[in-house]
């Protein structure tokens, strides 16, 4: 028995690769989720899912100009989405359209450049590897890019949590009371497009924002508080990109949508089976006596 | 004889407009630190436009908003709340929010914090609250829980749009007592109103908007004139002219 869990959750590690890889994900596990939570809480599930997008054109020329270096790729793909974003809140503030669907047009002309330009520039093997990921390929350069951006985000999440909190709460209050109120939406779409930049080599653009959404997703069916969100977002987020990678190396199966499914089985599981809002849950909700809900 | 205390918040020939529409002209006044006014007048007359220009909301045309209450001591309790009422967030921390604007960023709430929020949780009688999420409140708790945010934040001018629309009579109670302990404090209290019995309770000025102008009008005017439940019918009329 001892043999068989060595073999199957230690010896794996043995590969060097598989270390990078590991390190690589819990980092990223640590940073996007939060940023997920937040996402989720702002009704903005699906911008995380289109800066993902914004960010391929950089990503593309940054590939065309100096080949698979992930620095100069990550360097393109932070200033191409960061442009996006204040191209779509220059968009919704000059004509009145909501950010969400400047947004939305921004970044499926975003995907179409960012496919055209690694075409251009390279072989569909490039155009995979960029959309889809290659976690197994890590090098310690891209590993320390990760782990330093993931760092980047945690301590400046840690900086802005207050405000960002208020921010989603009660913007009104935010704006009347601080004139930083402007900023920390422009600073978290800051965070976004670094984390997914991130996470761009591990999972590809297209899967990056996986890793932050289904776990903050799940969170809301076991949670109702806001640590508790992080705190098992984060949790479930670990799991998930180690559980993940493990399968890849057992099964023979590529690594990326291993770890993404396995987040995506543990989101179906929080549905079915979770504390609150779940399926479960609303079969067996029952009601606290009145005496409870009475002032003492 | 006490002396006056200067007034912190003054409007100067304010022009204001939404859009191309002009909605007020020409409104001047000084609002007394320590007094409750009423901003009164018809639905469209510019009540919602004159709060939102004091918050820096709405940049005037012309003439100016002058306030010298700092911006963390500024509370705004709109009629339309912005709350997000599905946020993982109870009473206890919603009127805690209150103190974050002077706490900054990283510092942690001490003991003292937390015992301040209790004791204004107790004030509005929302104490056995302090646990339940946001989305599990009635409108009148909603909106304790809002002035206890104010309360934390030791508000020096506070701007209420209608807070008692939608509110049980118990809660209107307890904010009427809770607001004039503000203002003995010394709190600038505006405070958007339609129904006479709680301007009768409250106002100790009361400023009239109607027609694109606002008129300062005696309180004592207004109570002789009717005892009708509601304002709004008379102001249309434009009845108070010469009473300011």
């Amino acid at each position: 028995m001892l043999a068989l869990l060595d073999a199957w959750l230690l010896a794996p590690f043995d590969y060097g690769f598989m270390r990078r890889a590991v390190v690589g994900g819990l980092a990223l596990s640590l940073a996007a989720p939060p940023l997920g939570v937040f996402l989720v809480l702002r009704g903005m599930s699906l911008i995380g899912d289109a800066m993902a997008h914004a960010i391929l054109p950089g990503v593309a020329l940054g590939f065309l100009l100096a080949g698979f270096s992930l620095p100069v790729m990550s360097m393109g793909g932070v200033l191409f989405g960061l442009l996006v974003a204040l191209l779509a809140g220059a968009v919704s503030k000059m004509g009145g359209q909501r950010e969400d669907a400047a947004m939305a047009s921004f970044f499926i002309i975003s995907l179409a450049a960012g496919v055209l330009l690694i075409s251009i520039g390279g072989s569909s093997v490039d155009l995979t590897h960029v959309l889809f990921g290659s976690i197994l390929a890590i090098n310690s350069t891209a590993l320390l890019l990760i782990a330093s951006i993931s760092t980047l985000i945690v301590v400046t999440l840690a900086f802005i949590f207050r405000a960002l909190v208020v921010e989603c709460l009660d913007p009104l209050f935010l704006r009347g009371q601080s004139r930083r109120s402007g900023w920390v939406h422009s600073v978290f779409l800051g965070l976004l497009v670094l984390n997914l930049t991130a996470g761009f080599q591990t999972l590809g653009t297209l899967m990056a924002v996986g890793l932050m959404m289904l776990p903050a997703t799940s969170a809301r069916f076991w949670s109702k508080r806001l640590e508790g969100l992080i705190g098992i977002a984060i949790v479930l987020a670990m799991v998930a990109s180690t559980g993940g990678l493990l399968l890849s190396f057992h099964l023979d199966i590529p690594s990326g949508p291993s770890i993404i499914l396995l987040a995506g089985t543990g989101y179906l599981f929080s549905a079915l089976c979770g504390r609150y809002h779940s399926l479960t849950a609303k079969l067996r909700r029952k009601t606290s006596p009145l005496a409870l809900e009475q002032e003492p | 004889m006490s002396e006056r205390v200067p007034s912190r918040l003054q409007l100067h020939d304010l022009h204001l407009a939404q859009g191309r529409r002009t909605v007020l002209e020409h409104v001047d006044g000084e609002f007394s630190p320590g007094a409750i006014t009423a901003l009164i007048g018809a639905n469209g007359a510019g009540k919602s436009t004159l709060i939102q220009a004091i918050m820096g909301e709405l940049r005037p045309i012309s003439g100016k908003v002058v306030c010298t209450v700092d911006k963390a001591r500024r509370a705004w309790l709109p009629q339309q709340l912005a709350l997000d009422l599905t946020f993982p967030m109870s009473v206890e921390e919603l009127v805690m929010t209150g103190s974050w604007p002077s706490h900054g960023s990283l510092k942690g709430y001490c003991a003292a914090h937390y015992r301040k929020g209790r004791e204004i949780m107790a004030r509005l009688g929302i104490s056995h609250l302090a646990h339940r999420p946001l989305g599990e409140l009635s409108g009148g708790q909603r909106q304790r829980a809002l002035i206890g945010r104010t309360l934390m934040q030791e508000a020096e001018l506070l701007l209420l749009d209608e807070p008692f629309a939608n509110v049980d009579s118990d809660t209107v109670d307890i904010l009427i007592r809770i607001l004039r302990q503000m203002a003995d404090e010394g709190v600038t209290i505006i405070i958007v109103l339609h129904d006479m019995d709680h301007l009768r309770r409250l106002a100790d000025e009361v400023l009239m908007l109607s027609g694109g102008h606002a008129r300062w009008v005696a309180p004592s005017s207004l109570s002789h004139q009717h005892s009708s439940a509601q304002i709004v019918p008379f102001t249309l009329g434009g009845r108070y002219a010469g009473t300011a």
